[in-house]
């Protein structure tokens, strides 16, 4: 399956440079998509081929991770800047359907009062929106600043977001709200906890939808710019990249990916509050990304299943079978390996940045930046101490002009290097 | 209005603006000895060590198990508690210094040569790996931690000062300037500066970067456990969440500093133990949101003055 998927990325690259419609040689949208379609189709039939409909419900919940992490994967895979507090937009999403599908508010002085209410289909949009608007306000002041520090920044941001929602009073403090009304349309009920459905329909959807947003970002002049950015800020400014609007550019969207994902959980578990909103998910949505494959479409969607994989049923049944089996409970004494579950996380974080930094399914452009290849001016690491990306500020460069400028004698050179992959 | 007439008049307890700079001075002891390892670290390889207040947690871990294994629950005098204080700091020191040496061994150094965030990446794994496993092993709540050191103290300024708190404040400045005297006047501390200037410079005049670098986290590991052993004390309780916690506010208080520079440091960690013990008593609510204020410190700082108040303005280098 993989090779197959291989040999379509080679094919795409070699029409790269010749045929172009709107931006796209044909052949990427029927190469790269027949694997693409072959799962969707996998995916329309897959509840029909169960008896038992647990699964439905966790595919709801692994889809709506998997459209965090194509969110974030923008962010961190495409414009290369780590950000550590992505469920900062999950809340706004979240609480945005919460407020506006109850209608319930509180005052200063605990009192309820009511506000006009919408259909979540009116508010899934808005949510989007919202979110992709917080992420811009957060995003101007600081994304003038270093990698690592945007980083801490955005932790910090994850922290406050959900901390001030518990703190205001406006949306009930701690206690959240719950009880949100479903997203019934007509004769479709999302209300019934024995068919699931509708909301898998809906996810799934919505999974689709962003997969083409994002695969049309990715090759898009913006997409590259992001490349020429997460590859060497400095060399990207200087080929006239407009580097504060393109990481805005990326932090709002994958914000707008985020708020979408909010919006559908709220709607789906009909109740939130700020406790659930954690540094946990945006962890996890990050090693979703790292384990899959950072800036690797396919990559992120296997990073998030596996993930929810190791996380519903490997922890669970393991410490199940461990808690039965008098010998092995003995063994480990109280400890409860359901708590585990973020052990197994950082080993895998560790482990995949140590020994397979491009991921399980690796975008092959990022595999040459994580291997050196492509590096100019190797001498620059010789010591060691220097960051990488410092390296390539020449090869970058050419690749810019040919991203910015497609009628520049640069185009084919440039574009041929991209790589469609992922 | 605060005159010295009323402050001195104040009595006992009663001032509680007193209290809070009290209480924030021997917070920000602490957090200066942290921050220092965060500064540091990034001073010479220009990483966040993300599992630095684990590394720190590490140190209250284990010292509530040797306090336990003695048995120790009520408050030692005399020679027992100077030799308990004694074997405490130089257990805490020695398993974070250990800790910290072998995280970047076997996680950041392979990664030396690798795109700047994944280090980071992996420091955020290793920072995983430290936190489940002492939960795993302490369990989820927090642990009390006995009551070694004995309670008693004075009253200055109509502000009560423990003994512990006096012990706290001689022991973090004593070990920063014991840090001071390395940097500055050792052969080591010399090449720490030269490696953080220029590693390859460094290189070339036969500094050898490795030992320099693991130099540098046996330190910050050092002093992380140091405060780890206090900081048990002066809580009153162990929790394996508390590294992640308190070293977010650590490495707030370095880049208020100016991350890299252990001045600053140090003047962060007391600036930001202040306004966290002011803002907990000031603001309505103040223990909801207390965290959510220092991040919002942070942000602004980083935001407004990347630099820190004592950090220079570094160029890109490319």
């Amino acid at each position: 399956m993989l090779i197959q998927y291989r040999r379509s990325v080679d094919e795409i690259r070699q029409t790269l440079s010749t045929t172009n419609i709107a931006g796209r040689p044909l052949s990427w949208y029927l190469g790269g998509w027949r694997l693409g379609i072959f799962f969707l189709a996998l995916a329309l039939i897959f509840p029909w081929t169960l008896s038992d409909q647990t699964l439905v419900v966790d595919a709801i919940s692994i889809g709506i991770y998997v459209l965090l992490a194509l969110g974030l994967n923008i962010v961190v895979g495409y414009a290369g800047l780590l950000d550590l507090g992505y469920v900062a937009f999950f809340v706004i999403g979240a609480y945005t359907v919460a407020v506006g599908t109850s209608g319930f508010l509180q005052n200063s002085k605990g009192q309820t009062f009511t506000i006009p209410t919408a259909s979540f289909w009116v508010l899934l949009p808005i949510a989007a929106l919202a979110a992709g608007l917080f992420g811009v306000l957060l995003g101007a002041p600081t994304l003038r600043l270093r990698g690592d520090y945007l980083a801490i920044v955005t932790l910090g941001f994850g922290q406050i977001v959900p901390s001030i929602f518990a703190y205001v009073p406006y949306f009930f403090s701690n206690i959240g709200m719950s009880a949100l009304p479903p997203p019934d349309v007509g004769p479709i009920t999302f209300s019934d906890p024995l068919n699931n459905l509708p909301f898998y329909y809906l996810t799934l959807a919505l999974v689709v939808l962003v997969i083409l947003a994002v695969a049309a970002l990715r090759d898009s002049s913006l997409g590259r710019a992001w490349v020429a950015i997460r590859e060497d800020e400095t060399a990207a400014a200087a080929s006239g990249i407009n580097l504060v609007r393109t990481k805005l550019l990326a932090f709002g969207l994958g914000a707008v990916t985020g708020g979408i994902g909010g919006a559908l959980n709220a709607a789906y578990l009909k109740t939130i509050a700020p406790s659930d909103f954690n540094f946990d998910i945006s962890i996890t949505i990050l090693i979703m990304i790292v384990l899959g494959g950072i800036g690797s479409i396919p990559g992120v969607i296997l990073g998030a299943i596996v993930l929810r994989f190791i996380d519903v049923y490997l922890i669970g049944n393991v410490s199940n079978a461990v808690q039965t089996n008098p010998f092995t409970a003995h063994l480990l004494g109280g400890i409860d390996l359901n708590q585990s579950k973020y052990l197994i996380y950082g080993i895998i974080l560790v482990l995949m940045i140590l020994l397979r930094p491009q991921g399980l399914i690796p975008n092959t452009r990022r595999s040459r930046e994580l291997a050196g290849i492509g590096a100019s001016v190797e001498g620059a690491s010789a010591v060691g101490l220097l960051a990488r990306e410092e390296s390539e500020s020449v090869e970058t460069a050419a690749d810019d002009q040919g991203s910015t400028s497609e009628a520049s004698s640069f185009a084919g050179a440039g574009s041929d290097a991209q790589g469609r992959e992922g | 209005m605060l005159t010295l007439a009323t402050l001195l008049a104040g009595g006992q307890g009663s001032n509680i603006f007193v209290q809070q700079i009290e209480n924030g001075i021997t917070l920000g002891a602490v957090y200066a000895l942290v921050a220092l390892g965060y500064t540091l670290v990034y001073g010479i390889i220009e990483l966040i060590n993300f599992a630095h207040g684990d590394i720190f947690m590490w140190s209250t871990v284990v010292i509530l198990a040797v306090v336990q294994g003695f048995g120790f629950k009520s408050p030692l005098g005399g020679l027992a508690l100077v030799g308990l204080l004694l074997l405490l700091i130089v257990i805490g020191m020695v398993v974070s210094a250990t800790l910290n040496v072998t995280v970047e061994y076997f996680a950041y150094r392979p990664l030396r040569k690798a795109p700047r965030l994944a280090p980071l990446i992996a420091a955020i794994g290793v920072s995983f790996i430290l936190e489940t496993i002492a939960e795993l092993w302490r369990g989820s709540g927090p642990v009390a931690f006995p009551t070694i050191f004995p309670t008693n103290g004075f009253y200055i300024l109509g502000a009560r000062v423990n003994y512990l708190d006096i012990f706290i404040l001689v022991l973090a400045l004593a070990l920063m300037y014991a840090l001071n005297v390395f940097i500055q006047q050792t052969r080591m501390g010399r090449a720490m500066r030269a490696v953080a200037q220029d590693p390859e410079a460094a290189a070339l005049m036969g500094v050898n970067i490795n030992r320099t670098i693991s130099t540098t986290f046996l330190i910050g590991g050092a002093l992380a456990g140091a405060a780890g052993v206090i900081y048990s004390m002066y809580n009153g309780q162990v929790w394996f969440f508390t590294g992640f916690e308190l070293g977010l506010i650590a490495f707030t208080a370095a880049v208020l500093g100016g991350i890299g520079n252990t001045y600053g440091a140090v003047l962060g960690g007391f600036v930001i133990g202040l306004i966290e013990s002011l803002a907990i008593q000031y603001i309505p609510n103040g223990t909801t949101i207390g965290d959510a204020v220092v991040f919002a410190i942070l942000v602004l700082i980083l935001v407004l003055r990347p630099s820190g108040l004592l950090g220079q303005q570094v160029p890109n280098k490319v």
